[in-house]
This record gives structure tokens, sequence and C-alpha cells, in this order.
């Protein structure tokens, strides 16, 4: 399939596209072959069922959510670009591209990384993980074990422990706070192949 | 699949090709390598996306946790272990889908040569033609260095489409037995031809520099692998890990560790002591010690008695009585019973260094740092594991994050939580008398059983059966096994939180081996003791003997030797070293088979029932009474911990044992690992093992010092044996170390010693360091604290900042609402003046009502 696929790819695409997400070019192709293997519907887009299709994410309490971080507000299907560019924010960061470009922060940055997260967690897209929210996220990773109260009170600690400002909700730089110590360069980072 | 749609997109290709080529060509180099190494794998493989999305999850794994090997391994056991919980029908599911994921491409390709078949043979053929055409391009003979400009282009672009082709190959819709060929061809090429590509003059260093760098990666990659490869059971461990959590495989790292530190002490005994003596030392049967005593020779090679350790066994270089008390052996002067002393206390000091070592890295680890003050958020952002994919490890994932909510609720509730002191009181005395009774009573049987059987090794233990020959073995195998059960009885009156539940466990069993060890001990120098009365008759009879032999044999020469008597029939005392290092032994064999057997039964033999019996049962027994076992790891850990206790006491007298112990860790590694994986099933409880490591060194460190405690005594104390062992004649066995410095050492260096040794100084040397310690100690306690004042004061600092927000942002909020309200007084007001005045009052006054 490979062939076919990477044929579908105009050279301008690519340029473009490396210029936007810094993937190298075999990446690309690599990726667009994956693309495609992807794309059931064989209408060069992926729709959401073509995501879940991936066992990883079938699994994942959160898959529903890292799918729709894959489509734009209000649409069902993500083109190659934009499957690009949602993928770009797990490319590793490189020694020799940190102090190269410091205008334009590029997508695979650690706070581009953490909005990926934090906007996992943000259902509404208010720019705020609410107590709500937090408890529709517990609720999806722990199943039915544990009681709503419990539950409750774990997003409130939560929220005790996050919130600074004290609108009893999580902002961003609440968000970008707590995980300080998190190595999340490192850890929201796939090896892509080359 | 049109053939006219490949051709452009390879047309196409190319041309893309050569631009990136152009730009830069080492990356080429390093993408080819990689993915000539992906399409190698390839060929094992049919099902190549499978064998390549592996290695892409690999290398992900390579960067992340370990855990993330979970998908990986799991997918490979998923099936049998679904099928065992009986979550067939799901299971086979995913099974499906997955399938349908790996093979999509396989099913592709066989569907477009199919259609090649169908649609026309000729065009098939016609690709083929084209391909072949390709390859004759490519085959064109270049000499690399006498190149035009032309040809050189002509070369890059052949290149480059073959190294096009090498990315490419396996999304082509050929057949496997077309593939493997034409890559193998393209890579050689490739290859080859590569480095004619450099510009201008340096087109050979160039060249070559490709190789080397092409060469040097590949070598790193190699060590990394190899470096992977050479810890010992790392792929074990980590698959255990991955079905079972880290606390189970912390007792495997635990395990191995052991491992490391048994293979010192048995190098140390084996090379300085044990092959020393048996190269260089006297042959067997030069003299009594080393000779099989004339009424147990006719016995001595069966195998009832070699498997008591009797016999021949007894005779050899595995225990200490076939040691010579020569000063020097063979032509290396090898000092014998010097090295055998000093090994002795170099394995000790060699494991407390070793112990307390690791103590002190494991404390800096897990020292200092807040990483307390967002648990819960943690928890919650960070729990899952991205790359699991299979679901039954997911359904792990599940479990093991809710547990840690509820543990961290649980902990919550404790620090808070003072519900009826007295009653919780009274229950946990009771508890402890319990368990104290159960102590003493086991204590109490032990010693009454050993007493027992050394009645009946005075009275002969021909006339007794097999059960008064084990009974002191049994039984304390018995009370290992049963009194554990009992703890945990009781332990659920106390009402304690997990974890310090699990801790007062450990304790428990603890304080119950260590009994049990040490009655064994106390009724071993009880042994002792009697067999030292023994020796002193043999010693009164050995004289009466001797005058016997040369009255009786050479009357008139008494200078003569008696070397005319054959060493079998020598009287000889009872040499109660080697006894002792008997017990050792024999208590360690049956421990390790009692281990094995409770393996055996216990896991395996229960999970076979329970697996198969479950189809006809009434009842279903793999979730309801029997189910599967859980690895006990306390239980495992303690176990480990007190055979290593036992190889340092027992040592000194049997230098066999840690060979014997590293024979048994090693069957151990395997024989667990493979009851692990294939019997037992996670833990519900899931525990942080990184916190409990060290307490497992604690226990070790008491129990190395426990065990050297009885070994020390019995040096220092009691002399040796008079005829076996390498000491014998000396009145105590410390004694070899001043003979060496008498006769080893210059005059001056013996003074030195004996100055050094003098109490006189070595009372305050040992005064300064307590000295020293306690200063340490003290300086360490108030960093500490200063520590812990700073964190208090962090966090006090961060709520009072909370709070202040609160009420700015709360005040904001109240003026805001207030100058609403009053806005829409006002404007009532105005609106109301024109009609009423009353009205307007009125109004006011709600507007007050509403305000405060």
């Amino acid at each position: 399939m490979g062939s076919r696929a990477s044929s579908l790819l105009r050279e301008e695409d690519i340029e473009e596209i490396k210029k936007e997400t810094g993937f190298s070019h075999s990446q690309i192709t690599r990726l667009y072959s994956r693309f495609h293997s992807l794309d059931k519907g064989e209408n060069g887009a992926l729709s959401r069922e073509d995501f879940q299709r991936i066992p990883e994410l079938a699994i994942n309490p959160l898959g529903d959510r890292i799918i729709n971080a894959f489509f734009p507000e209000g649409e069902d299907q993500v083109n190659f670009r934009g499957f690009m560019r949602t993928l770009a924010h797990f490319r590793p960061v490189e020694d020799n591209e940190k102090n190269k470009d410091p205008t334009a922060e590029p997508l695979n940055s650690r706070n581009n990384k953490l909005l990926f997260a934090f906007r996992l967690y943000d259902l509404d897209r208010d720019d705020k993980i609410s107590r709500d929210e937090l408890l529709q996220v517990l609720r999806m990773m722990v199943g039915v074990n544990i009681s709503d109260e419990q539950l409750g009170s774990i997003a409130d600690r939560t929220i005790q422990e996050a919130d600074t400002n004290g609108d009893m909700s999580i902002s961003f730089s609440e968000f970008i706070k707590v995980l300080e110590k998190v190595d999340v360069e490192q850890k929201m980072s796939i090896r892509f192949l080359h | 699949m049109g053939q006219t749609q490949i051709s452009t997109g390879n047309e196409g290709q190319v041309t893309i090709y050569c631009i990136d080529t152009d730009g830069d060509s080492h990356g080429g180099g390093q993408e080819m390598e990689r993915e000539s190494k992906n399409q190698k794998e390839k060929k094992t493989e049919k099902g190549g996306a499978t064998r390549s999305r592996r290695r892409r999850s690999e290398e992900r794994s390579e960067e992340r946790s370990e855990s993330s090997r979970d998908g990986r391994k799991d997918r490979r056991r998923g099936g049998k272990e679904g099928r065992r919980r009986g979550r067939q029908g799901k299971e086979e599911e995913i099974k499906k889908d997955r399938k349908n994921n790996k093979n999509e491409k396989a099913k592709k390709q066989l569907e477009s040569n199919t259609n090649h078949s169908k649609s026309s043979s000729s065009s098939s053929s016609s690709e083929e033609e084209e391909e072949g055409e390709k390859e004759k391009v490519g085959d064109e003979e270049f000499v690399v260095g006498s190149l035009s400009p032309e040809e050189l282009e002509r070369l890059k672009e052949a290149v480059d489409e073959r190294k096009k082709l090498i990315t490419t190959l396996r999304g082509k819709p050929w057949p496997m037995r077309k593939k493997l060929p034409t890559l193998r061809e393209s890579q050689l090429f490739v290859e080859k031809y590569e480095g004619a590509l450099g510009k201008g003059r340096g087109r050979k260093l160039y060249a070559y520099k490709v190789m080397m760098r092409k060469k040097w990666m590949k070598f790193e990659r190699d060590l990394e692998n190899f470096k992977t490869a050479c810890i010992p059971w790392e792929m074990k461990i980590k698959e255990i890990e991955s079905h079972f959590g880290s606390s189970v495989a912390s007792y495997f790292i635990f395990l191995r560790w052991m491992y490391g530190i048994n293979m010192i002490l048995f190098s140390l005994t084996f090379g300085l002591v044990m092959v020393p003596e048996a190269l260089m030392g006297r042959p067997y049967g030069s003299i009594p010690r080393k000779t099989v005593p004339r009424e147990e020779q006719a016995s001595a090679m069966d195998f009832a008695v070699l498997w008591d350790w009797g016999g021949y066994a007894k005779y050899s270089v595995l225990f200490y009585g076939y040691y010579n008390n020569q000063r020097a052996v063979g032509w290396l002067k090898f000092r014998m019973p010097l090295s055998y002393f000093l090994v002795g206390v170099g394995t000790v000091a060699y494991s407390y260094m070793v112990v307390i070592r690791t103590m002190a890295r494991n404390a800096k680890e897990d020292g200092g740092g807040d990483d307390t003050s967002f648990n819960f958020s943690w928890k919650i952002f960070t729990s899952w594991d991205y790359l699991i994919g299979n679901p039954e490890t997911a359904d792990n994932k599940f479990a093991s994050i809710t547990t840690s909510f509820k543990e961290a609720i649980v902990e919550e509730q404790e620090s808070r939580k003072d519900d009826n002191i007295h009653l919780t009181r009274f229950l946990r005395v009771l508890a402890n008398f319990l368990v104290l009774c159960c102590l003493a009573g086991s204590g109490y049987l032990i010693y009454f059983v050993v007493r027992r059987s050394q009645k009946f090794a005075l009275e002969g233990l021909d006339n007794y059966g097999w059960w008064e020959r084990n009974e002191v073995n049994m039984v304390m195998s018995l009370l290992g096994m049963f009194c554990p059960m009992l703890f945990d009885v009781i332990s659920a009156l106390e009402n304690y939180h997990p974890r310090i539940a699990l801790q007062w466990q450990l304790g428990r069993i603890f304080a119950l081996f260590l009994g049990n060890l040490y009655t064994f001990i106390i009724a071993l120098m009880d042994q002792i003791n009697l067999k030292r009365a023994e020796e002193e008759i043999v010693k009164f009879n050995m004289t009466a003997w001797q005058a016997n032999l040369y009255n009786g044999t050479i009357p008139e020469n008494s200078t003569a030797p008696p070397i005319t008597v054959d060493p079998a029939d020598v009287p000889r005392g009872p040499c109660w070293e080697t006894m002792v290092g008997q017990e050792f032994v024999r208590l360690i064999i049956s421990d390790t088979m009692t281990t094995y057997i409770t393996l055996l039964i216990g896991d395996f033999l229960r999970a076979v029932l329970v697996r198969f019996l479950n189809h006809c049962w009434c009842w279903d027994l793999e979730y309801g009474f029997p189910s599967y076992s859980e690895f006990d790891v306390s239980g495992n850990v303690l176990g480990l911990i007190f055979n290593q206790g036992m190889i340092w006491m027992g040592a000194f007298y049997a230098p066999c044992l840690p060979a014997l112990n590293l024979l048994r860790l090693h069957v151990s590694m395997y024989l667990q690992c493979w009851a692990v994986m294939c019997c037992n099933v996670p833990q519900e409880r899931v525990f942080k093992a990184s916190g409990s490591n060290n307490f497992y060194m604690a226990m070790l460190l008491v129990i190395l010092f426990l065990s050297t405690l009885p070994a020390i005594y019995t040096i220092v104390s009691i002399p040796p044996s008079f005829d076996c062992g390498p000491f014998s004649g000396k009145s105590r066995m410390f004694d070899v170390i001043q003979e060496t410095l008498e006769s080893d050492f210059p005059a001056w260096f013996g003074k030195v010693f004996s100055y050094a040794s003098n109490p006189g100084l070595v009372l305050p040397f040992l005064l300064l360091m307590v000295l020293a310690i306690y200063y340490l100690h003290s300086t360490s306690k108030t960093y500490k604290h200063a520590n812990l004042e700073l964190k208090k004061k962090l966090q006090a600092q961060s709520e009072e900042n909370k709070k202040k927000n609160k009420l700015a942002a709360q005040k904001a909020a109240n003026d805001l609402e207030q100058a609403k309200i009053m806005a829409a007084a006002e404007q009532q007001e105005k609106e109301e003046k024109q009609t009423n005045n009353n009205a307007s009052r009125r109004g006011e006054e709600r507007v007050i009502a509403i305000a405060f």
C-alpha cells in the first residue's frame, strides 16, 4: 500500500507539513501509510470509528477524549494535515532544535504538550477543569467500583490541592503547576520511526 | 489496483526522494539502516505488519516506563489467561479485531494478487518486466572513481530508487518470494554504491565516513541490546512485572540480588578454601580425618547415607572436619588454616558491607522531595498507561488505579477517624497476646522435638523410622507454614491500615522464624556440649589405644611412627564442627524441599484442579472458594531472608553451603518464575513496592547480625576439636592469626599489632567511634527536622495564599453584586420617584434587605 499511499501525497504537501510539524520526510511518508491503513473508508480522511479500531485507544478510558483531540470542533472527519498536526504534539524534543527558532513555538514544546493533556480533561473547552469534569473523568477511570460519594471526595481533594486562586476549578496555569515535576517532555513523546 | 497507478507512484517517489537525499544524505543512510533492519525482521514472519508494529512499540517502550511492555507481552499470553478467567466472548472479539489489524496488510496483499491474476496475466507480467528493467539499470557496473557527471547523476538516481524501493517494499502487492530477493539485492546495491555519491574529491573519504558511521551506529545499538541481555533474568522479571505489578517483581529483583551476593560468597569459599584443599592438600585416605572409619565403610556409599550427608560426603571437602591443620599446603605454600579463617570472617564482613551500602542507597533514593503535595492530582492526571493495548492488562490497570484511589481514601479516613479507641486498644492487646502465645507454643514445640531427637540420636537412629529422623525439620517447616495463616486470622482483630498490618504480619512471622531458629541453635549448643564430653572420653581412650598399639605391635622400637595402622582404624573424636555443618546442610535441604513441594502442590496442583474441574463442578471454582493462588510476596521474601541467615550461620562449618544455596536460588528463580506465570493471579491488594524495600533490607541486616552472633560465639569461646578441621591442636580458632603474625611477619609487626590490640587503645577507639556515630546521627536528625519544618512552612504559605485569593475573589464578587444591585435600585428609584414617593422608600428597604 505504501507506494500508492505516498503517491497521493504531493511534494508541496510534504514540504508544508514538514515546516508546520517538524517531522522528517520519511516520517511523514511512513505516517501517511499508517494513516492510509487506518482509513477504511478510503476517502482520505479518518472518522471516529477508524480511530476506535486501534486497540490501545479502544481500551483506554480516555480514548474518546484522545480521539476527540484529533478532530477540529464540530467536524467528524480529519484529513492528513490535521492528523499530523495532532501527532506533532508527541514528537520528542530534540536537543538541536531547542534554540533554533525562539519566536515560533513548535507544537511539541512542553507547553503545547501540557495543553494537549489539559484539553483531554477539559470536556467543555472553557479552559477550566471543573469538579464535574473531574468526576466524569474519574468515573471513566475507575468504573463502578467506587461509590459516588468517595469519587466526589477525591475530586474535591484534587481541586483543593491544585487550585490556587480559589475558583474551585483547575485552570491551565494551575495544571502546569501540578505537573511541574513530571517529565512531560519525555513522557508525552513517541519515538516515531525515521 | 491499477497497474498505472503503481508506476506513476514510483516516478513520483523518485523525484521526491532525490530532493530529500540531496539535502541530507546522512539522514538517508540512517533511515536506510533502520529500514533494512525492519525489513530483515519481516523476513521471519509473514504478517510483517505485526512485527513492525511490535517493534515500534518496543522502541517506544524503551523510552517510557517498563510497564509499557504490558501490551506486547500480554498479546502473547492474553489468550490463555483470558480464557482461564472465563471471558471468552470478549476475548474472542478483541482477538478478531486484533487479527484484522494485524493481517489487514497481508489480506490486501492477497486481494491485490488475485486481482492481478484475474484482470490480466499480461499486466502482471508487464509489471515484472518493468521491474526487471529497473534492475537492469541498477545492475550496470559502475566503476567508482572514474565517473562522468552524467554517470554520477544516473548512479545517484539508481541508488535513490533502490532506497525508495526498500522503504516501500512492504506495501508492494508482491508475493513474499519476490520481495525477499528484491530487498536483498537492493540493499546490497545501496551499500555498494552509496559511498560513491560524495561530492568532488573527498569521495573515498566520504564513502569511508558513511560506512564507519553506519558501523558505529550498528555497534552502539548492538551494545545497548547486549547490555540489556547481560542483566540476568531481566526479561523474565520484566514479563512478571507487567503482569503482576512491581511488588511481585520486587521479590524477584531481591532474589536476583541475593543470587549476586551468594555468587561472591561462593567464589570466595570455593576458590580460597575448597579448591586449594582438594588440589594441594593431602589426598583422601592419607590421614584419619580424611578417611571413612572402618565401621562406616560398608554403608558409606549408600544413597540413604549420602542423602543424610554421611559417609563419603561427610569425609570430604564439603565439611569442616576434612581440612588438615597443616600450616602451608602445596608448592604455593598456601596458608590453609589462615585462609579458612579469613574467608569465614570475610564473607560475613562482605555481607555486612553490601547490605548496609544498599540500605543507604535506598534511603537516599526515597528521601527528600515534596512528592506528596499533589498526591491526588497526579493520580488522576498521570495514572493511566497509554501504551496498554490488551484488555487483560487494561483490566489490571483499572483495578490498580481503583486500588490506589481506595488506598488514598483509606489513608484520608485513617487520619481522621477515632471511633471507640478503647475497644480497638483492647482488641490489639488481645491480638498481641494471642500471637505471643503462638510464638511461645511453637518455640516450646521445637525445643521438645529437638530434645527428643537427641534422645533418638543417642539410642541410635537405625531403630527409628523416617518420621523420627526428620522430625525436627518437618516440625519447623510445618510451623513455618501454618503459623503465618494463624497470624493472618488474628490480625483481622486489630483493624490496622493495610500497610501497617502487613508490616505487623511480617514482623510476627519474622519473630516466629527467629524463635524457631534460635531454639534450634540452643538445642545445637546442647548437642555440641554432649559431643565435647564424648570427645574427652575419646581423647582418654586414644592415649590408651596408642599405648596399646605400641606395646602390642612394636614393643622395642617406640620411635617408629604408627604408620602401619590403616587410617580408617584410628579411633577419632566426634568432631562437633562437622556435626553443626551437617545439621545446617540438612536444614537447608529440607527447607528447599518444603518450599518446592508447597509450590507444586499449593500453586500448581491447585491451579490445575481449579482449571480443569471447573467444567464439572457445582459452583464456579475460579471465582468461588479455591480460586487461583496469589503470589505471597512477604512470605517468600522472609523465606529467602531466613535461608540466607542459615547460610551465614553455617558457612563456616560447611564450606559447601554457599554452593548449595546458589543452586537453590538458581532453581528457585526458574521454578518460581514459571509458577508465577502459569498458576498465580495478580494480587487484589496492590501496594507500592519501593516503600517496603528497605524494610526487607532492614530485616536482612537484623538476620545477618543475629546469625553471626552464634557463629562468632562458637568460634571465640569453644575450643576446636582435637583431631579434625584446620584448627585442630589449637586452644582457640583465632589463634591462627597470632601464629601467622609470629611466624610469617617480621617481629616488629607483631609488636605493633599487640600494642594496637591492647585494651587501653581499643576501648578509647571504640568510644570515639560511638561518639562519632552519635554526633552524625543527631545532625542527620536535625536536618530531617529542618526539612520537615520547611515543608510545613511552604504548605502553610500556599494555603494562606489560597485563602487570600479566595477572600479577594469573594470580595470582588460581592462588590460586583452590590454595585449591580445599587444600580438596579437607583434606576428603580428614579422610575418610582416620578410616580410614588412611598414606593421609593419601600424599594430602598428592599435593596438594603438584599444587600445584607
